[in-house]
């Protein structure tokens, strides 16, 4: 078209007498391969017997409506000349709007149109030629992507090219009858794109991308895009990928649909051995993703938390997991969430840095479907758990309508004794709810010795044992119906009402009841080092709290009980520790320095109860005395008497009192 | 706080069994108890004590309770208790730990996203990533992750807060308490919550 118009000029300048030496045309529209010009004026002035003319073209509105691109007041001035080859070429300063100026170059010529395009060190070329006046050729140099932001608004309306040059030839196709046909293979330098609310963004990526973009008239666009990323990072709502290192291969079929948004029949991502995606998704305008289906694998999966998966481990504070092994999946999400999930481990293992857990030889198969039944095992060699150690289960599990279950009780040797995992039953997330998890435990005999070491408390025998029927775990708390039974001392010691929360987050709690019955006090005092108290305990702990495995609260009452051919002494040591620990001051028949002649006292009864609230221990005795309570009412002669005059005590005073008679540093005062 | 005198406080307590009172929710040691939490995780920069700013639904916060039955309330120990001791504290261990971490999260890594706009006060008292593209995508990542365990801590915190009074009902008046609180005490240009709409301080 611009040649015809040119020769147009040219013919009217030859024809026109000759002091006419301005020629000028107006054209209200011209359109040409897509691109709608409009109210052109085009002026030519050659002076006569001058080499040049000076060719002036102006447009008030350039629209490519398919491309996205639409200019006003477009202005080109450049000196016209005929080269020795017999072409047209005029050169000059191209202006659009307030845009700053470029430089475009044009050679005409009967069988080829060139022009260059250039800003800076950025360039583009054209070229057409008459033989093939559909085709156009474009060669990119350095062309900022800022100038493909029309072209990429077209397709996403969200989208924000922030950064990053192109390089390489795109070929475009306008054939009258056919759709049309860009190709354009592309060498993609430090992209960097970013969505309106900033949950989808790409940064520094290096790309070798061959595009193939068809658009029919009046149908929806199909795209296909094939090549290698190389470098860079990428963030897509939660998971952030970062490429750096190991160039992935990637092939992209898009097709865009009628409302908006995308399809995506084809999907595949190559990132070696890290992680290797195929399948098919759908996009939602906006960039959210609808539908996926995707079969993913890796068959190292300790390359999984730097490259793909941090994102996700920080959102769920489990950064810098340690995994390794090989996994794949295969993931199918809908309109609902998660439709199904097929997963199969081969070997692999798990660290929380935190050494909160561990999980080492996981092997096995994890099937989940939201609806039917399909069944699948999970197995793994040993594990840890607070520093509590397991050995080897085997988990045969069904997933019904949307639920995960265990098919049989699974057991698991631990601590010397036996836990059986029964009637276990997962639901996902889904919609609003949240992970709802419940099971049955049945403890036995697990040792105490090896639970106080790996929960590093003084260590003391016994077994622990127990049945929790059912224990649910839902919005981050853990209750546990039934109780569990504990075998120390000599006696037992009964736990209810056991609930957790955050049992994997933030400062974990524990609550539970205790009850106490008929304890050995011997032993007690000999594993606490605590000098020696012979008798036999009894009471309660209620509403125990522990954060963070510490206690912050409870109710306790301790007392002793006579019992047939228990003998009730108490040693002077052990007066002693009470009285430094109690802050206690002696009441005896006589002076309190002739306690140091007795080894020992025959005791009538003990009792001591701590009420433990806001960090302040409420303490009580055995009756009230006085102004105090007492604590130890003796028996025979001399007859003992420790009677407690501080009810409020400190309770971090009290533990650091505790702490240094199990050291054995203190020397009390004896008034 | 110590030598209180002693009691017959098992007598008492028979005696006054089955007895439901009513008390009031402490709001002022509420607040009092949130603001120097707030202030030494925000910094002691300045901002004298102020009243949470006009969201307070009806200016004194004071929330009626029907609460637990509390003997020593009953036979008078509770206002003497409760006077040296206030209900609302954050005291234990746990609490005062989470607050040492939050602290050093706040300086370490939040705070100058506060100031960037990038992140604000929600008004359920928890950070809210309010303008992600102000970050760089690699500081994206860190600063959901730091946010996500922020409010982790901040939902232990109001948690154990209203569970260490013994009153775990409370929680969520204690964290209504604790979001007006962080707004009040955030630094001027910082952004908050409010009705669904973001405000700048």
């Amino acid at each position: 078209m611009p040649r015809r118009i040119l020769a147009l000029l040219l013919l009217a300048l030859v024809v026109l007498p000759v002091q006419a030496r301005t020629t000028t045309a107006r054209i209200e529209r011209v359109e040409a391969s897509g691109v709608l010009l409009r109210d052109v004026v085009v002026r030519l002035r050659w002076p006569p017997g001058a080499a040049s003319g000076e060719l002036q073209v102006a447009a008030a509105r350039i629209d490519a409506a398919d491309f996205g691109y639409h200019f006003e007041r477009v202005r080109w001035q450049c000196p016209l000349a005929r080269t020795a080859q017999g072409h047209w070429r005029c050169e000059g300063p191209l202006r659009a709007g307030d845009h700053a100026p470029m430089r475009l170059a044009l050679d005409l010529s009967s069988a080829t149109t060139d022009a260059e395009l250039a800003r800076g060190a950025a360039r583009i070329t054209l070229q057409r030629t008459s033989a093939a006046p559909d085709a156009t050729r474009l060669e990119l140099s350095r062309v900022p992507l800022a100038w493909a932001q029309a072209l990429v608004a077209q397709a996403w309306a969200a989208g924000r090219l922030t950064g990053g040059t192109l390089q390489g030839p795109v070929l475009i196709e306008t054939p009258a009858a056919r759709p049309l046909r860009v190709d354009a293979r592309l060498v993609l330098s430090a992209l960097a794109l970013e969505s309106q609310d900033g949950s989808i963004a790409v940064g520094d990526l290096g790309a070798r991308l061959r595009v193939d973009y068809r658009q029919p008239t009046g149908a929806a666009a199909l795209v296909a895009i094939d090549g290698t990323l190389d470098g860079g990072e990428l963030l897509y709502g939660n998971t952030y990928v970062a490429l750096a290192g190991a160039p992935v291969q990637v092939r992209l079929d898009l097709m865009q649909r009628a409302g908006g948004g995308w399809d995506v029949p084809r999907l595949s991502w190559d990132d070696g051995d890290a992680l290797s995606l195929d399948g098919s998704a759908a996009l939602a305008g906006d960039g959210a993703l609808h539908r996926l289906d995707v079969a993913a694998r890796s068959r190292r999966l300790d390359a999984l938390p730097a490259r793909y998966l941090s994102g996700w481990l920080g959102l769920a504070g489990l950064a810098d997991l340690g995994l390794s092994g090989a996994a794949e999946a295969a993931v199918r999400t809908g309109a609902g969430g998660l439709a199904t999930v097929e997963a199969r481990f081969e070997g692999v293992s798990l660290r929380d840095p935190r050494e909160r857990f561990r999980i080492e030889g996981l092997e096995g198969d994890l099937r989940y479907a939201r609806e039917g039944s399909v069944d699948s095992e999970l197995r793994w060699r040993r594990g840890q758990l607070y520093g509590l150690r397991f050995d080897a289960i085997r988990l045969p599990l069904r997933s019904d309508a949307g639920t995960l279950r265990l098919r049989e009780p699974a057991t698991l040797a631990m601590l010397g004794g036996q836990v059986s995992l029964e009637g276990f039953t997962l639901r996902p997330a889904q919609g609003d709810a949240g992970l709802r998890a419940g099971f049955g435990l049945g403890i036995d005999s697990l040792d105490l010795g090896a639970l106080s070491k790996a929960l590093g408390w003084p260590e003391f025998g016994g077994t622990l044992s127990g049945r929790i029927p059912s224990a649910r775990y839902a919005d981050e708390r853990l209750d546990f119906d039934g109780g569990l039974s504990i075998q120390a001392f000599d006696g037992r010691i009964d736990v209810d009402a056991l609930s957790m929360e955050r049992p994997f987050g933030v400062a974990p709690t524990l609550s539970a009841d205790l009850a106490l019955h008929d304890l050995d006090l011997l032993r007690i005092t000999e594993v606490f080092d605590f000098g020696s108290i012979t008798g036999r305990l009894h009471g309660r702990i209620d509403g125990l709290r522990l954060v963070d495995w510490t206690a912050t609260a409870f109710d306790a009452e301790l007392h002793t009980e006579r019992r047939r051919g228990t003998r009730q002494r108490i040693s002077q040591r052990a007066v002693q520790d009470i009285s430094s620990v109690g802050d206690a001051s002696f009441v005896t028949s006589l002076q309190g320095r002739l306690i140091g002649l007795f080894d020992d006292f025959g005791y009538q009864s003990i009792g001591i109860a701590c009420r433990l609230e806001n960090e302040v221990c409420r303490m009580s005795g055995l009756h009230s005395a006085g102004n105090g309570f007492t604590i130890v009412e003796g028996a025979g002669v001399p007859k003992l008497q420790v009677v407690g005059f501080n009810r409020d005590v400190d309770w971090p005073t009290l533990l650091e009192r505790l702490a240094a008679v199990a050291k054995g540093d203190v020397s009390p005062v004896v008034d | 706080m110590r030598r209180l005198i002693g009691m017959p406080i098992l007598i008492a307590l028979a005696l006054c069994a089955c007895v439901t009172i009513n008390v009031y929710f402490p709001a002022a040691e509420a607040r009092e108890a949130a603001r120097q939490f707030v202030e030494k995780v925000i910094g002691d920069e300045a901002q004298p004590s102020q009243p949470a700013p006009a969201t307070t639904p009806n200016g004194g916060g004071m929330v009626q309770r029907e609460l637990r039955f509390d003997p020593l309330a009953l036979i008078g120990i509770g206002s003497a208790y409760a006077q040296e001791q206030p209900d609302i504290t954050i005291r234990t261990p746990a609490i005062q730990a989470i607050q040492a971490r939050m602290e050093q999260r706040f300086n370490g890594t939040l705070r100058p996203h506060f100031d960037s706009g990038a992140l604000g006060f929600g008004q359920d008292g928890l950070v809210v990533v309010r303008d992600a593209s102000a970050l760089a995508i690699k500081d994206r990542v860190a600063v959901n992750a730091a946010v996500a365990d922020d409010n982790r801590d901040r939902k232990a915190v109001y948690r154990e807060i209203a569970v260490a009074n013994g009153h775990p009902e409370w929680e969520n008046q204690i964290r209504d308490v604790f979001a007006r609180q962080w707004v009040a005490s955030a630094r001027a240009g910082w952004w908050y919550q409010q009705g669904g709409d973001w405000k700048q301080k």
